[in-house]
């Protein structure tokens, strides 16, 4: 008798549970995995690719601000019918000026070396168009305007960096 | 079996004969059916869609292009009348209308079946672009079933098509499948227009939250729909009988490919709702077949 009074009292509890907790499904397992696979195929990003885009983000941002480097996510999401490019980035301290110019002269003369070693400039501005115009095709050049803050820092020394 | 042909090809010929004397100059719409992913239900599909627009009074013609393993002759319940197949058309075995085989039940409806010896290259786009051109000229609609994957052979059932129906299920590897149809379906020019039809939905899992919904399923796509078919045993039986389930008034799936139909057409038909009993005796009557431990 009593197991029947428990069995009945746990139906009661599931059947009111299973309409809170839907996160867990079948059904939005199934629909966040899909999205993130269709991220890739859609902008032909692999793996590799948006690791690589990663490690040049945080080298590129690191810059500007000390971050948490293994934290850094980014990720490809959809809004609709857009697709976005998201990223977080977990900021520890924020650098100040002399230590901003310091790291921007660095990367400066390391940049100039480069160019010395390539011996002509035009090629070197000729391939960062280039490659420029690669990530603006596979991206779909679609960012998301939560990330603007970063966005304005990506575009912007983008052109210096490489 | 000797007497057979001849008796095919003389009601071909009276087919032919209607059209001639109407002088009517159709110009027919040609619509691929197509998924990527097989197993999908693209050839049953074309059989339902195509025996519905026939029973709706259009003249309809389907063209298996799957070379090699063709299915739509099974499903139809043709397989015995085939003599001539598309591969004789574009040797030059046969004339284009000897090699169409009329459904058994409706005049409206023909057949233009694949080769069952042959691989996909036997056929080239060019040859299937004018076999539909032709075709347009004596039928309202021409259904090309595509056979599943990327390669030449869906590139052949594309070439000569305007409009595609995008055929998937409520799964992780169909959707998947069908986003790659869609772009690929995008990048070319001729096809003016796609619609996605889900099948196999299952709303009781939809219901539970296992299975996707058709909302989750456009949504993630991005595509208008254009019907919605229930899982139905009865597509097993349809099968096994020849005879396309649109000719089972009774059934749910039936009456879902019949509303595709109509919406192909251009009426404006409600999607079915496959929501089951949402009253309160319904819940009551789940409620208590959970607790007989039927569910979970």
């Amino acid at each position: 008798m009593n197991e029947i009074f428990t069995n009945l009292y746990n139906k009661v509890i599931g059947f009111f549970r299973q309409t809170e907790k839907q996160e867990t499904s079948a059904k939005d397992v199934a629909c966040n995995r899909l999205r993130v696979v269709l991220m890739q195929d859609r902008t032909n990003l692999t793996p590799e690719l948006m690791e690589r885009m990663r490690k040049e983000l945080v080298e590129l941002l690191s810059k500007y601000v000390e971050m948490d480097k293994e934290a850094l996510e980014l990720n490809l999401e959809q809004d609709g019918d857009q697709v976005a490019l998201m990223l977080s980035i977990p900021v520890i301290r924020a650098k100040d000026e002399e230590e901003i110019q310091k790291a921007l002269q660095e990367s400066e003369e390391e940049k100039e070396k480069s160019e010395e070693e390539d011996s002509s400039e035009k090629e070197t501005s000729e391939t960062v168009d280039s490659e420029e115009n690669n990530a603006n095709k596979d991206s779909e050049k679609e960012e998301s305007p939560q990330e603007k803050e970063t966005d304005a820092k990506e575009e912007n020394p983008s052109e210096d960096k490489k | 079996m000797l007497s057979y042909p001849q008796k095919i090809l003389d009601s071909l010929n009276k087919i032919n004969y209607t059209t001639n004397i109407k002088g009517e100059t159709m110009s027919g719409r040609v619509i691929v059916i197509t998924s990527g992913k097989g197993g999908v239900g693209k050839t049953t599909t074309n059989a339902n869609i195509g025996t519905a627009l026939a029973r709706a009074g259009k003249k309809v013609v389907m063209i298996d292009t799957d070379l090699g393993l063709r299915n739509l002759d099974l499903l139809l319940g043709l397989e015995n009348r085939i003599v001539y197949t598309i591969v004789d058309v574009v040797e030059e075995r046969c004339k284009l209308k000897q090699a169409l085989v009329k459904d058994k039940k409706n005049p409206n409806l023909c057949l233009l079946a694949a080769a069952q010896t042959r691989d996909k290259s036997a056929v080239t786009e060019e040859q299937l672009k004018d076999i539909c051109e032709t075709l347009k000229k004596d039928f309202d609609f021409i259904l090309v079933d595509c056979p599943a994957g990327i390669e030449q052979g869906f590139q052949n059932a594309v070439a000569g098509a305007s409009e595609a129906i995008v055929v998937t299920t409520p799964e992780m590897s169909a959707v998947r499948d069908a986003d790659r149809i869609i772009g690929l379906l995008e990048a070319k020019e001729e096809i003016k227009s796609y619609k996605l039809l889900l099948n196999r939905v299952r709303p009781n899992l939809v219901k539970t939250n296992d299975m996707m919904s058709v909302d989750d399923v456009v949504e993630i796509l991005s595509a208008d729909l254009i019907g919605i078919i229930p899982e139905d045993t009865g597509i097993i039986t349809s099968t096994n009988k020849g005879e396309p389930i649109v000719n089972d008034d009774k059934s749910l799936a039936g009456k879902a490919y019949r509303n595709v139909a109509r919406r192909i057409i251009g009426e404006d038909v409600p999607f079915l709702n496959l929501e089951e009993d949402t009253s309160v005796m319904g819940k009551v009557k789940k409620f208590f077949s959970g607790l007989m431990g039927k569910e979970k």
